[in-house]
């Protein structure tokens, strides 16, 4: 190692993000539906079942019920008025999209994009028993992304919502095409040499999640954090492997970052996974 | 014209014309214009070396100063060889590539990397505590394995570093002192840098006489230094609790043991580097190693560390600096047809006349002349030239003059950033940092600490060492 790049990259690789835990202030918590007053009441008593590891009496439950708002506009009047930590609701409110599973309808695009708080996204009560997916519970939270390091923010919502001794499985999918494509560029460059590519890029980008996946666990054992922390770190193809992998982990609750700074509309690879996974619980960030 | 005496390692002698003389003179002193302008004319040094070697030789065989071809006798045996094989000193040549190598399989281990990082943490993020500690790190570093890649290893991690920490302000406070610390640290052994090497050879001082006469100096110079650094550039300490319990948490992320790919090698390259100082410190008294010389010492380690990646050694091949290699090969030849052109004679009693102006005022000028001289092109051809010709004038082993060359040639580095090799990495780095800094913005910048460090050299030399 006789250059100064050389020696950077090996420091730049040696700094890596440590996980900070941080308690996630959650006072108030919103349950928005289209239902009737009393079914919508029904329906908040399923997510507090469901949401059962925050077992915390100070929370304050609110529930919006279907006639309390009929645009977007007066829902997030509502939202900023009660002003939540968590918003839970589900797809396609005030509509009958549910039937063609293509959309997240409306209220819900509006909610997680603009609203401020996360929204638990939960089964639609005509597609699923609220009662049924109440009893999931949060034994099994897995957090996925495409970028981990660094994401403290989820880690510890993944971490808030988990049951006590349940298992938080971090989950970092390196998209293969991505990373071919990348080969196959580089693999037209002389002056790059392809095979050390190849030997070296792969691992790279899988260590980076896995060191801070570790950081994570050590992190979270000193804080005395009751939950088990499992690593998912691999090559992909993301929607494909996000289900594969949440059948295979058994997965009552996915947590995914869907907001991206640089657009208006929900970070491209949170779309496909909010729309499709629809009999899953999912916490959007 | 009455001829000069020509000036011969061996003690042998021929004549040659003054004017022969004085245009082996120009072209001697083309070589030094070529050097000093070599980033003007976009020409690698051995490219430069090369072809005033390649023009010197056949000068030297047209006018009849030198042998085409030189005798050799080993035993009984006599072997003919061109006489420019014998016009290198391979022994530094052995010295620098061997050393070089071993350096450079040693870092493949991460022992270096190891301790940069766990100093980065000890030091909290603190900013006055990292100046100091990447300080002495580039000191020693600079002292143990050569001034370059001390600067490579401790600039790049000061830039990542102070980054993450957020304190891209100090950047170039912080890499101005390293780079002006590697040509103090380069003067702590008889292998930190290559005068050293040069003038320690021909002057007959061993690693161990070399280490107990500069250490001190380099103590106190490191002292001044960076305490200069850190009031000049205005690196202060954090003030609050909230400040150092944030930057300790920043450098706490980084993994020290990152870059260790096998704990084997790493304890195995450890061992080995103090192995490699423990034996090159001992070597003029270790029986039949004394005989072979430090070259060999150096070559040896680069082997056995080698050996570790036997199936892939063409890669540290490639890593080599030849260029480097190239120049002092040239170089060398270059130095030897001027010594049989009576160049260095000339020269010489040039020098005569300042040494003859007593043992104060003649060893200072000395010192304060190889400084400017060093300043503006390369300390190697004048520490080369200047040791030939103490060496012809006779001057034992525990002369201050030796002291005023090295002293000279390492710290004159420092006056300008082409000043020494560490310089110009240093400046590379700020460039690659996105700090613009001119050659007289350098010079505004480094120029009083140059000033103290060659004039608290002067009073050391002149006070302790004569």
């Amino acid at each position: 190692m006789t250059n100064v790049d050389q020696f950077e990259s090996v420091f730049r690789s040696a700094d890596k993000p440590v996980f900070q835990p941080a308690d996630v202030e959650l006072a108030t918590v919103l349950v928005v539906s289209d239902l009737a007053p009393e079914a919508a009441e029904r329906f908040t008593g399923a997510v507090r079942r469901f949401l059962h590891g925050l077992d915390d009496p100070a929370i304050t439950w609110e529930t919006l019920d279907g006639g309390r708002f009929a645009s977007q506009g007066e829902l997030l009047e509502q939202v900023e008025r009660i002003a939540p930590q968590l918003v839970c609701s589900y797809r396609n409110l005030h509509s009958d999209g549910w039937r063609w599973p293509h959309s997240l309808g409306e209220y819900l695009d509006v909610l997680t994009q603009v609203g401020p708080s996360p929204v638990l996204v939960c089964p639609h009560p005509e597609e699923m028993e609220p009662d049924t997916f109440a009893d999931f519970g949060t034994d099994r939270v897995m957090a996925v992304t495409d970028h981990l390091a660094g994401d403290d923010r989820l880690v510890n919502w993944a971490v808030k919502i988990a049951e006590d001794d349940g298992h938080l499985l971090l989950t970092h999918i390196e998209d293969q095409r991505d990373y071919e494509r990348m080969i196959d560029v580089i693999s037209k460059i002389p002056a790059l040499d392809t095979d050390a590519a190849r030997r070296t890029i792969m691992p790279q980008l899988l260590k980076e999640p896995r060191d801070y996946i570790r950081s994570c666990r050590e992190q979270l054992e000193r804080a005395g954090a009751r939950v088990v922390v499992e690593e998912v770190v691999t090559m992909g193809h993301r929607l494909g492997d996000y289900e594969r992998l949440v059948k295979e982990h058994r997965v009552d609750v996915l947590v995914l970052n869907t907001r991206d700074d640089d657009q208006l509309a929900m970070h491209g690879h949170a779309y496909p996974l909010v729309v499709e996974l629809r009999a899953l619980p999912m916490l959007l960030l | 014209m009455p001829p000069t005496t020509l000036l011969l390692a061996s003690g042998g002698g021929h004549e040659v014309g003054l004017s022969i003389t004085l245009v082996f003179t120009a072209v001697l002193l083309g070589l030094i214009a070529c050097l000093a302008l070599e980033e003007k004319i976009h020409a690698k040094k051995s490219i430069i070396a090369g072809v005033f070697a390649i023009v010197a030789l056949m000068m030297g065989i047209v006018f009849h100063v030198l042998p085409g071809t030189a005798e050799v006798h080993v035993f009984a045996e006599t072997l003919t060889i061109p006489i420019y094989i014998p016009a290198i000193d391979w022994g530094v040549i052995a010295i620098i590539l061997g050393s070089s190598i071993f350096v450079d399989v040693t870092s493949k281990s991460g022992l270096f990397t190891w301790i940069a990082i766990k100093l980065t943490k000890a030091s909290g993020g603190d900013p006055v505590r990292l100046l100091w500690f990447y300080g002495l790190m580039t000191v020693v570093f600079s002292a143990v394995l050569n001034n370059v890649t001390a600067m490579i290893i401790v600039g790049s991690l000061t830039g990542v570093s102070l980054r993450k920490l957020g304190r891209e302000s100090q950047l170039l406070g912080f890499l101005l002192v390293e780079g002006l610390l590697t040509n103090i640290g380069g003067l702590l052994t008889l292998i930190s840098s290559v005068p050293n090497i040069i003038v320690g050879t021909a002057a007959g001082i061993s690693f161990v006489e070399f280490f107990v006469a500069a250490a001190p100096y380099v103590v106190v110079g490191t002292v001044v230094t960076i305490f200069m650094g850190a009031r000049l550039f205005g690196i202060v300490k954090l003030g609050s609790d909230e400040e150092r319990a944030e930057a300790a948490a920043l450098v706490s992320g980084f993994d020290e043991n990152d870059g260790i790919e096998s704990r084997g090698f790493f304890v195995f390259g450890a061992v080995m580097l103090v192995a490699f100082i423990l034996v090159i410190a001992t070597t003029s008294v270790l029986p039949f190693v004394s005989e072979l010389g430090m070259g060999y010492v150096a070559l040896t380690f680069a082997v056995i560390m080698l050996a570790r990646f036997k199936s892939s050694v063409d890669t540290f091949y490639r890593a080599l600096d030849w260029d480097l290699l190239g120049f002092f090969a040239a170089l060398f030849i270059v130095i030897n047809v001027m010594e049989h052109a009576q160049v260095l004679t000339l020269i010489g009693h040039g020098l005569e006349f300042i040494i003859d102006l007593g043992d104060t005022l003649g060893t200072g000028l000395i010192l304060i002349a190889a400084a400017a001289f060093s300043s503006v092109t390369d300390n190697i051809p004048l520490a080369a030239m200047l040791a030939k010709i103490l060496g012809a004038l006779g001057k034992p082993s525990d002369s201050a003059l030796w002291w005023s060359v090295v002293f000279g040639a390492n710290l004159g580095g420092n006056l300008t950033p082409i000043g020494s090799a560490s310089t110009l990495v240093a400046v590379t780095i700020m460039h690659k940092q996105g700090l613009r800094i001119s050659f007289a913005g350098f010079v505004v910048k480094a120029l009083p600490y140059a000033l103290v460090q060659i004039a608290l050299a002067t009073l050391y030399v002149l006070l302790v060492l004569a």
